[in-house]
């Protein structure tokens, strides 16, 4: 049993007690969950220790044959590119457990449905078999189902309701782009991942064109690409605000990630597909943008936020070069740390005041300076300042886009115009103004509170200042998944 | 040797430091810290004096390589700057010179400054002003001088301004300063063809260049550079800014104007030499400029009543004399006239204001009086021959006209095609409304700014928004709006009702009949 299977399987451990355990001891509970989800984030951090950075390919592999007829098997591994998303969700989680504190009912039933959400994403991440990802896929459905529904706000049936339809709806088309390269014969050595890898470079053009297609309609669901959202901003408002960290922190990278996968293994259709990504990635964004800044709903305007920021993601996919796999790898972490850092606090703020419309806040300096100062730099990196780590990840992205458009890419700074006006606007009406007697009594930040929103925002501003570690983490396979697109494309 | 030259310049530098620091955080204030600055002064100054004439010393037994390379500045692409310094010729001799010449005026404004309130503030100057020169003087390259340059400008322009409660010095200050960025872009712009054309901005080089240049290119370089040194020397048509520079104090006015700033641009033609020999069109623009010069200076000065403005017309004449040697070719003529100049015209400085104390047995010599009887003369000289009007109405005029076009452009389209704030004089127009607006009450209307944009842009932004938004509720969200799901409903119900008929046991009984005759 490697150190992946471990990490994996962790969670499940964590739940397996947990439900031994009887439901009137809350704090052993919570205990038990806090223990389990720190205990992952400390092996993935060892992982992260022993990765070695100048190798391109799987590292820590594990491979059990599960069904040989099928070619699939229980295949584990870790690269450049799946690392820091494997490093981000456990750190995530493991915030989201701080931020749980104010949940009180059905503590018992809460934790679990988190911790299986965990081995869902990690399972996500690790699987280096489609079939075991499409069942991973699935996993994580399941308990957002139920934290969705059970624990959101007043909507909270039809957002759970939706956003599962959406998934599935968009898993298969997923599952028919999987059967239809698993109809050809595979090479029964290796995963089912490396011998599709094999298999897509035989395929016809036009079925090349559908099989991505086909993935980025499953992935595009999650993601989210622009038609596809339709999911994301009610699942985000209704959601408890944990789960809102998780699912833009972790589960909206999911979607970026296979779609990552999806565009090494068939690089001939994206080049295809090209202008039809870079449309709906700059049409997104600028769409994404404009809605935040119209909604007065601090969620939903963090909701949108992503939708543009998830653009930013897609146009480093679609830049197809080494330049734009980088930005859109960058910006996956840094859209993490700041969405999560977003949602954490504009959670936290709900938990106060219950109300979530903006034009009821003002003044808040005085109340809540800590408060204040966190928001404040959660903010500026949203809107890509310098010196924080979204500006590292949307320059690396614009250069990749500028090397393949050129001046199209006034688009993605009229974006990020457009994130600066929301985003300062969001600063103004929070902060300043006449002060209201009501936002006056307020509690600022708590410590486990101060911690979870200090432990984002330090990884904000450190990776801003220093990228260096972070690049250098993924640089290796990108650098082999550019080698591997510039082969067939050119 | 040579590695001595860092410090020349260094050492007023941190007299600068010390004092300028110390002041900023309240260690070096007041009457009783005077005595500490004037030291600090003193002894950084002195010190470089000392390492200058050591220096001139090894120039002269000939111990020095003549070049020294601390390290490199700057390095993009092509571009590449060292911090150098040159360690023989007339740099060094004129660094020995100044040295002394800014230690000697250091030493008499301890006791001239004494109990003023700007004490520290002057010696602070004085000590950057040292260092500024020192290091125009030794620089090894372009970009350096023009350092030295830059900040000598810039200490001249704060102490005619010293006394900056008064409105005419600081305005004085400014005439000052915007006529000698005139000289600075003359300067750049010779930097800049250096660069293209040699890719070094060592004097040096640029000196070796002189024979390989082409005579346009040559002419141009040479060109620049003597505008730079026009305008710092105080050459026509620049002349005028150095009567207004006689505001600030005596001592100042010496070392600046009188003993070493004002020659920064002969020493630059000096150190030019060679590419002034190879350009006639630059030396004959010299002949002319320093003839002109001289001539108007003389006229004006007979006419000067008081001690400091006479004075500061004898300096310019005698750089336009200067001027004129250095375009007839005399160049070693030049550079004892300013070394001699400097000398002089410092010491009469510095003597100024006791001078009706030392005049008071000597009538003054009146002038020939064959000149006297010129009338036109006499009042083009009163006048100064117009040359600031004139510059009034050529420049300043048509430049103020411009800006004021410019200003109510930008506030009449501009800005209200941005979006930006009107002030708020405009937007508040009683009392009563800027309480209701402070409250955040507005009583006056219930108008929801919320996603409003102001401007071209914001206005733009809000349509687009408003499309958008649209779009999204209409076509992505419609699902869960009440009335946007006619066809589902529809489609629903059908579905119902084809599996309520379905699920009838006749129907279904005749499925399994069906069911199994295929089967069998």
């Amino acid at each position: 049993m490697g150190i992946l299977s471990i990490l994996l399987w962790t969670p499940i451990i964590g739940v397996l007690l947990l439900t031994l355990t009887p439901g009137r001891h809350a704090a052993l509970l919570r205990g038990i969950a806090h223990c389990f989800s720190t205990l992952t984030l400390l092996l993935s951090g060892w992982l992260l220790l022993h990765f070695d950075t100048h190798q391109a390919g799987l590292q820590f592999e594990e491979y059990v044959p599960l069904n040989p007829r099928l070619g699939s098997a229980y295949a584990l591994g870790v690269d450049g590119l799946s690392l820091p998303m494997l490093g981000l969700a456990t750190l995530l989680t493991s915030i989201a457990m701080l931020a749980s504190l104010r949940i009180t009912d059905h503590i018992k039933g809460y934790h679990v449905c988190m911790l299986i959400l965990e081995f869902g994403m990690l399972g996500v991440f690790l699987a280096q078999d489609w079939a075991l990802f499409y069942i991973f896929w699935e996993v994580t459905l399941i308990p957002l189902f139920f934290l969705i529904g059970r624990w959101g706000g007043k909507r909270r049936h039809a957002a759970s309701l939706n956003f599962v339809l959406y998934t599935m709806g968009g898993s298969v088309f997923m599952l028919i782009s999987l059967l239809a390269i698993s109809q050809y014969d595979l090479e029964q050595a290796g995963s089912l991942m490396t011998s599709m890898h094999q298999v897509a470079k035989d395929m016809p053009r036009v079925e090349q064109v559908l099989v991505l297609l086909g993935f980025l309609i499953g992935f595009g669901v999650k993601m989210p690409i622009f038609p596809l959202h339709g999911w994301l901003p009610l699942a985000h408002v209704e959601a408890p605000s944990p789960v809102s960290i998780l699912l833009s922190g972790i589960l909206l990278k999911m979607g970026a990630y296979g779609l990552i996968r999806a565009v090494v293994m068939l690089p001939e259709a994206a080049a295809v597909l090209q202008p039809l990504l870079i449309f709906l990635a700059l049409f997104g964004m600028v769409y994404g943008g404009l809605l935040a800044w119209r909604q007065n709903d601090l969620k939903a305007m963090v909701a949108y936020s992503s939708v543009s920021h998830m653009g930013v993601v897609l146009l480093g996919i679609a830049a197809l070069n080494e330049a734009g796999l980088t930005g859109a790898v960058l910006q996956m972490t840094a859209h993490g740390l700041i969405a999560g850092a977003l949602f954490l606090l504009v959670g936290l703020l709900y938990e106060r005041t219950h109300t979530r419309n903006i034009q009821d806040y003002s003044s808040l300096l005085q109340a809540m300076p800590r408060f204040a100062l966190v928001m404040t730099i959660t903010l500026l990196a949203a809107m890509g300042l310098p010196g924080s780590v979204g500006f590292i990840a949307e320059l690396h992205a614009l250069i990749g886009g500028y090397e393949q458009w050129g001046s199209l890419m006034v688009l993605f700074s009229l974006s990020i115009l457009i994130s600066a006006a929301y985003a300062l606007r969001t600063l103004n009406m929070l902060f300043t103004g006449p002060a209201k007697p009501s936002m006056q009594q307020l509690e600022d930040l708590r410590p486990p509170e101060l911690l979870a929103a200090g432990i984002l925002v330090a990884g904000i501003v450190f990776f801003g200042l220093m990228p260096t570690p972070l690049i250098e983490l993924s640089q290796a396979t990108l650098a082999d998944m550019n080698r591997l697109i510039k082969l067939r494309i050119l | 040797m040579d590695a001595l030259v860092v410090f020349i310049p260094l050492m007023p530098l941190l007299a600068a430091l010390i004092i300028g620091l110390g002041n900023l955080f309240k260690l070096i204030d007041g009457e009783h810290r005077e005595a500490l600055t004037a030291d600090v002064t003193t002894w950084t100054i002195s010190l470089s004096m000392l390492l200058a004439l050591t220096l001139l010393g090894a120039d002269l037994l000939g111990n020095n390589d003549g070049y020294f390379i601390v390290g490199q500045w700057l390095t993009s692409d092509t571009l590449n700057i060292d911090l150098n310094f040159i360690t023989s010729g007339i740099n060094v001799r004129l660094a020995a010179l100044f040295s002394i010449l800014l230690l000697i005026t250091c030493r008499f404004s301890i006791n001239y400054m004494h109990r003023e309130t700007g004490f520290h503030r002057f010696f602070f100057l004085l000590s950057l002003f040292a260092s500024a020169m020192l290091l125009l003087v030794l620089s090894g390259n372009a970009a350096f001088t023009f350092v030295g340059w830059e900040i000598a400008g810039v200490c001249s322009y704060l102490l005619i301004g010293y006394a900056y409660d008064r409105p005419v010095a600081t305005q004085h200050a400014t005439r000052v300063f915007v006529t000698n960025r005139i000289g600075d872009a003359g300067f750049i712009a010779g930097i800049a063809l250096t660069y293209s054309w040699i890719n070094s901005l060592d004097w040096l080089d640029l000196n070796a260049a002189a024979t390989e240049f082409s005579s346009g290119q040559v002419n141009g370089v040479a060109l620049c550079f003597a505008v730079a040194a026009m305008a710092k020397s105080a050459q026509l048509p620049f002349t005028p800014w150095l009567a207004r520079a006689m505001e600030g104090p005596t001592p100042s006015s010496a070392v600046f104007y009188g003993a070493v700033m004002v020659h920064a641009g002969v020493f630059l033609l000096i150190l030019l030499q060679p590419i002034f020999a190879h350009a006639p069109l630059a030396s004959a623009v010299l002949i002319v400029t320093g003839l002109l010069t001289a001539c108007y200076s003389f006229v004006v000065g007979l006419t000067q009543t008081d001690v400091k403005s006479s004075l500061i017309f004898a300096a310019s004449a005698q750089l336009g004399l200067m001027f004129l040697e250095c375009g007839l070719g005399f160049w070693q003529l030049a550079s004892w006239h300013l070394a001699a100049h400097a000398v002089v015209r410092g010491y009469q400085f510095l003597t100024a204001p006791s001078l009706m104390h030392h005049a008071l047995h000597t009538p003054i010599k009146p002038i020939n009086p064959y000149v006297a009887k010129l009338r036109w003369l006499y009042m083009a000289s009163m006048q100064r021959f117009w040359l600031d009007p004139i510059t009034d109405w050529a420049l300043v005029k048509p430049i103020r006209g411009l800006a004021h076009d410019l200003s109510y452009f930008d506030d009449h389209i501009i800005d209200r095609m941005i979006g930006a704030p009107a002030p708020a004089i405009r937007a508040v127009s009683s009392l009563a409304q800027q309480e209701e607006q402070s409250l955040g009450a507005r009583l006056d209307n219930d108008y929801d700014n919320f996603a409003q944009g102001t401007g071209l842009a914001g206005k733009f932004t809000e349509w687009f928004a408003a499309l958008s938004h649209w779009f999204e509720q209409r076509f992505i969200l419609r699902s869960d709006t009440k009335h946007g799901s006619g066809i589902n409903r529809k489609l629903g119900r059908l579905a119902n009702n084809i599996e309520r008929i379905i699920l009838r046991p006749r129907y279904l009984v005749l499925f399994v009949f069906i069911t199994l005759l295929i089967a069998f």
